[in-house]
């Protein structure tokens, strides 16, 4: 700071009442050594320059055209959307003749990069049904007019290549690969099924920070962090690609995995963008859309086509489906369908299903739609219904509707109670003209539903627990579905069907203590019944082989494992891992075969086994014989280490006579002679026989 | 093979020892008398009536003459083992949690808690006049506070060293000359429940609560091999037909307050074998209704007994399964 000397007065002694100012300035020869910038360089800063006024302005095209009554709303609706950049220097909206706004507007900023970025962020910004914004800075038109004529190529960018990502279907014994999360959740591994010991691909440490994901055509893994996603993929598992998103809870792919919606509740509140769920193109990392949610949302919010094309979600008495790549809505508009309480998407066709609910007089009402037309394929009305919940069959060919009706309903205060409630299945079947609707009635209370991946069974488990019935029905054309089997008193509360149908898995998990059963539908047989205690969680591999019961740690803290069956319910494998926590098998895409090939393949099964016994029984034989050859490693070593122990033994006998008084006690016969021979007779059993009188 | 079951503690057992011959069967408990058996039949001898809190640990004498007991009474009493007279009361700052006779029998090694200020210590004192012990050790060290305490005590093969298990996992052995650490090995990361000798007293295990045992070797302490269970273990031991059966016995359990979360239907809890050398279990042998405290062979190697939470000491003698069995090498 400058120096500055003060030059105080002395007090009057004459007790005057003011005393005089002290004098603060410089002395007349002082120089400052203090620049002004140094001083002040701050405030300089600020100083209005002449030039760059032009660099700071951006010109928006496509504004709505108003008179003067209506300017005022204009402006402040554009500065509305564009205060985010910063401060708005200057705008400046040019009127023709009739004193409307001729629908373009200059509009300054604070500097280059607010302009910048203003044009970035709003450039094609949708105003409303008519109007998009065309943003570019005003130097652009400079930039543009001295085009040079000769084009010159861009230099492309390397390609990033990752390798084959598919290399895991390649694999020769086709043996599937899964993940698994143990050490309480630090560390993730994964493994490929092989026989006769599962083969570990790759292991990481904190490799995700709760749990991981497979994308639905198994080609990467996503793992969740604090700042976001990270998807891994290839052959070492190298970072494909990540999505930064704070706080990021949920994710979801999209069937053909072109895309990934995330979930944060976390809100940034000094943005004014959306940012509870966003939604990215999975290759290139773009943000594509964003959208808001309730907290917290029943995820998945988003539900997809199967084939990417749409995606739709619920809002309050209506349905928004919007289509990609332009992430829009289908028509610029959501359907309106009053009292909408849930829908869901055809897995092979772009059908959408959803049902409405009862509004004092008029019904329930379940309704099929197709996008993108629109037109209604069929509805059904439902008299008397509490809740419904819809099971498509995977091949798409069937509809299931759980409908749950009641006797009674009362009115409380503003809730309805509904009391003698029972059953109802409504059966669409899709591929029929008309698409007729079956009904089936069950009276129990249902604990479960699930179709068989690949036919027209389905299987239910209803009563109460534990002892529920498990009853299995076939669809059939023309009549109400038929009962083919039905097993009584089963100590489970979950089926499970294999991936290929035929084979289901009924467990009793959690509180019921893992108790298994696995059944082939074909006849109903019960192949086995076993258990794995605690079963916690069930999962087939994709190729439907194999089925791993796991003992997770985040429901048991004892006993952690997973145990792998054979689709016939013969024990594999019993792994216990150190708290392990979850197993996924990685999917695999549908395949490439026809059905006729398929067939094929199957009535020539007896060549093709053949094949591969053989192959198995050496790969068996190959395995003991490097067990065999470590234990015999192993026994020679210690052999070894024996023999110089038992020197050293012999050696040190004198020793220990000495220690023992001369008493030989190195085996227990050694010392015979000292031993004293004594007969004692002592009650071994008393036995007691009636003689006959 | 169809144990026989000895009920005659009234809360669970601590420990328990074959006498070097093999007939007699001593057990201890948290119910304060000591008991002793004969092994082939069962049939209860007495009780060394005296103490009067938990006994952790006791010895016999290699000439069965003897019986060496410690408590957490804080003292330690030598007892005629025929008579059961006791021949010999010492007071100690703490309680006792480890006692070992020596292998001539003319010392006793053993460890004190570590409470109330006291350190834990290990000493060694004269026992050679059972009558008329002299209470001030011949050697005694301080295990120092950054030690864990010590809970279990060994002689060395020639009486030259002592070997500690502490809390900590650490296993330590001392000379026994200059009272002076000279080998320690750590690979145990929980504590030491129980060590127990070869029969020839080459070969040390260690059983410990972190689900493993380890086998050492006495002149070295190199941790020659390691047994991996899910599950705490309490004791092992090594059969002593080691060269032609290389077998170990390991018995423990969840703790008891755990228990109820485990698989724990009746009878689950079991004493476990595994070959010495392949470090593989082969064998589990179900019947205690509690972890299993304290399990030892027999000294013919012909059977062992196991005794645990459950106040239940089981005599088992092999059958001939046991000698047929053979690993595929």
């Amino acid at each position: 700071m400058a120096k500055k000397k003060l030059k105080m007065q002395d007090n009057d002694d004459d007790g005057g009442a003011e005393e005089e100012e002290p004098d603060f300035s410089d002395p007349e020869d002082y120089v400052d050594d203090v620049t002004d910038e140094e001083l002040l360089g701050d405030l300089l800063r600020q100083k209005p320059k002449e030039t760059d006024g032009v660099e700071s302005v951006i010109i928006v095209d496509g504004v709505p055209s108003v008179g003067p009554e209506r300017l005022d709303k204009l402006t402040n609706v554009v500065r509305k959307i564009f205060k985010e950049f910063g401060a708005i220097l200057n705008e400046y909206y040019p009127i023709n003749k009739d004193g409307e706004t001729k629908g373009y507007i200059f509009l300054e900023f604070k500097d280059r990069a607010a302009a910048e970025e203003a044009v970035r962020q709003k450039n094609n910004y949708k105003l409303d049904k008519q109007h998009t914004f065309l943003c570019n800075l005003f130097t652009d038109f400079d930039k543009y007019e001295h085009i040079p004529e000769q084009f010159v190529a861009p230099t492309p960018e390397p390609y990033k290549d990752l390798g084959n990502m598919s290399y895991y279907l390649l694999d020769e014994n086709c043996f599937d690969q899964f993940s698994i999360i143990f050490d309480g959740g630090t560390t993730t591994a994964i493994y490929l099924n092989s026989v006769p010991e599962a083969v570990e691909v790759a292991k990481r440490e904190r490799w995700t920070e709760t749990y991981v994901r497979w994308s639905p055509r198994g080609t990467y893994l996503a793992t969740f962090h604090g700042k976001g996603i990270a998807l891994w993929g290839g052959e070492e598992f190298r970072q494909v690609q990540k999505f930064s998103h704070p706080g990021v809870q949920f994710i979801d792919f999209s069937p053909c995995e072109k895309y990934i919606v995330t979930f944060s509740p976390h809100v940034d509140q000094r943005s004014e963008e959306p940012q509870s769920i966003i939604i990215w193109d999975t290759r290139s990392g773009q943000k594509k859309r964003s959208f808001n949610a309730e907290r917290p949302p029943l995820w998945p919010v988003f539900k997809w086509s199967n084939d990417d094309k749409y995606f739709a979600r619920i809002g309050e008495d209506m349905l928004s489906v919007y289509e990609t790549p332009s992430f829009g809505l289908l028509d610029k508009k959501s359907i309106k369908v009053m009292g909408i309480k849930d829908f869901s998407w055809s897995p092979t066709d772009n059908i959408l299903a959803y049902w409405i609910a009862e509004e004092k007089d008029v019904p329930a009402k379940v309704s099929l739609i197709s996008v993108p037309s629109r037109e209604e394929v069929r509805t059904k009305n439902l008299f008397n219904v509490a809740d419904c919940k819809m099971h498509w069959q995977k091949c798409g060919d069937y509809l299931c509707v759980k409908v749950a009706r009641y006797a009674k309903a009362r009115r409380e205060k503003n809730e309805v109670k509904y009391s003698g409630i029972y059953y109802n299945f409504e059966i669409f079947h899709m591929r029929e003209k008309g698409i007729p609707v079956d009904s089936l009635e069950i009276k129990e209370n249902i604990q479960a539903f699930a179709w068989e991946p690949v036919s027209n069974k389905f299987g239910i488990i209803s009563g109460e627990l534990p002892s529920v019935c498990v009853t299995f029905f076939q669809v059939n054309k023309g009549l109400a579905p038929t009962e083919l089997k039905k097993l009584e008193k089963r100590p489970c509360n979950n089926l499970f069907w294999s991936p290929q149908g035929q084979f289901v898995v009924l467990a009793g998990l959690r509180s019921m203590s893992g108790a298994l059963e696995f059944i082939d539908t074909k006849d109903f047989q019960v192949m086995k019944s076993t258990e794995h205690f605690m079963a916690t969680d069930i999962e087939w591999d994709p190729t439907g082989r194999y089925v791993a019961s796991c003992v997770s740690w985040w429901g048991h803290k004892v006993d952690n494992a997973y145990w792998l069956w054979s689709f016939q319910g013969k024990m594999i494998k019993q792994q216990t891992v150190d708290k392990f926590c979850q197993l996924l098998w990685r999917p695999r895409p549908p395949p490439l075969l026809t059905q006729q090939d398929i067939k094929d393949i199957k009535k020539n099964m007896k060549k093709y086994s053949s094949q591969f016994e053989v192959q198995d029984k050496m790969r068996f034989s190959k395995a003991s014989r490097e067990i065999i050859e470590k234990r015999q490693k192993q026994m020679a070593t210690f052999t070894e280490y024996r023999k110089s122990m038992i020197e050293k033994y012999q050696e040190d006998k004198e020793e220990r006579l000495k220690l023992r008084s001369g008493q030989d006690t190195d085996t227990l016969t050694s010392n015979e002679k000292d031993f004293e021979e004594e007969i004692v007779e002592f009650l071994v059993k008393k036995d007691t026989t009636q003689v006959e009188e | 093979m169809k144990p026989i079951m000895l009920q005659g503690h009234e809360r669970s057992i601590t420990q328990i020892k074959f006498n070097r011959e093999g007939d007699l069967l001593f057990s201890a408990s948290k119910d304060v008398k000591p008991n002793v058996w004969y092994s082939i039949n069962g049939e209860r001898l007495g009780s060394y009536d005296g103490h009067s809190g938990t006994i952790w640990s006791i010895d016999v004498k290699w000439d069965s003459s003897l019986f060496l007991s410690g408590s957490a009474d804080q003292t330690m009493r030598i007892w005629d083992v025929e008579t059961g007279n006791c021949v010999s009361d010492l007071e100690m700052k703490t309680s006792v949690r480890g006692v070992n006779f020596s292998y001539s029998g003319t010392m006793v090694a053993y460890t004190t808690d570590k409470m109330m200020g006291h350190h834990s210590e290990l000493n060694i004192i004269d026992v050679r006049e059972p009558n008329n012990v002299d209470a001030t050790p011949i050697m005694k060290t301080q295990v120092t506070p950054t030690d864990a305490k010590a809970l279990s005590v060994l002689w060395g093969p020639l009486d030259e060293c002592v070997i500690t298990g502490h809390e900590d996992g650490a296993v330590i052995k001392w000379d026994m000359r200059t009272g002076k650490k000279i080998e320690v090995g750590t690979e145990h990361t929980k504590q030491i429940k129980d060590m127990q000798l070869s029969h020839d007293g080459m070969m040390l295990i260690t059983a410990s609560k972190d689900t493993t045992a380890r086998l050492w070797d006495i002149a070295t302490l190199e941790s020659l091999k390691m047994y991996k269970t899910d599950r705490p273990v309490n004791s092992a031991a090594i059969t002593p037909l080691v060269d032609q059966f290389p077998h170990v016995v390991m018995g423990g359990g969840q703790e008891a307050m755990d228990v109820t979360t485990t698989s724990a239907r009746i009878g689950k809890f079991d004493a476990r074998f595994f070959h010495l050398v392949f470090e593989e279990e082969f064998a589990r042998v179900k019947g205690h209704f509690g972890p299993i405290n304290s399990i030892c062979f027999h000294p013919n190697g012909r059977g062992y007994a196991s005794g645990g939470e459950d106040g239940y000491v089981r005599v088992h003698v092999f059958d001939d399964a046991y000698y047929q069995f053979k690993f595929d090498f």
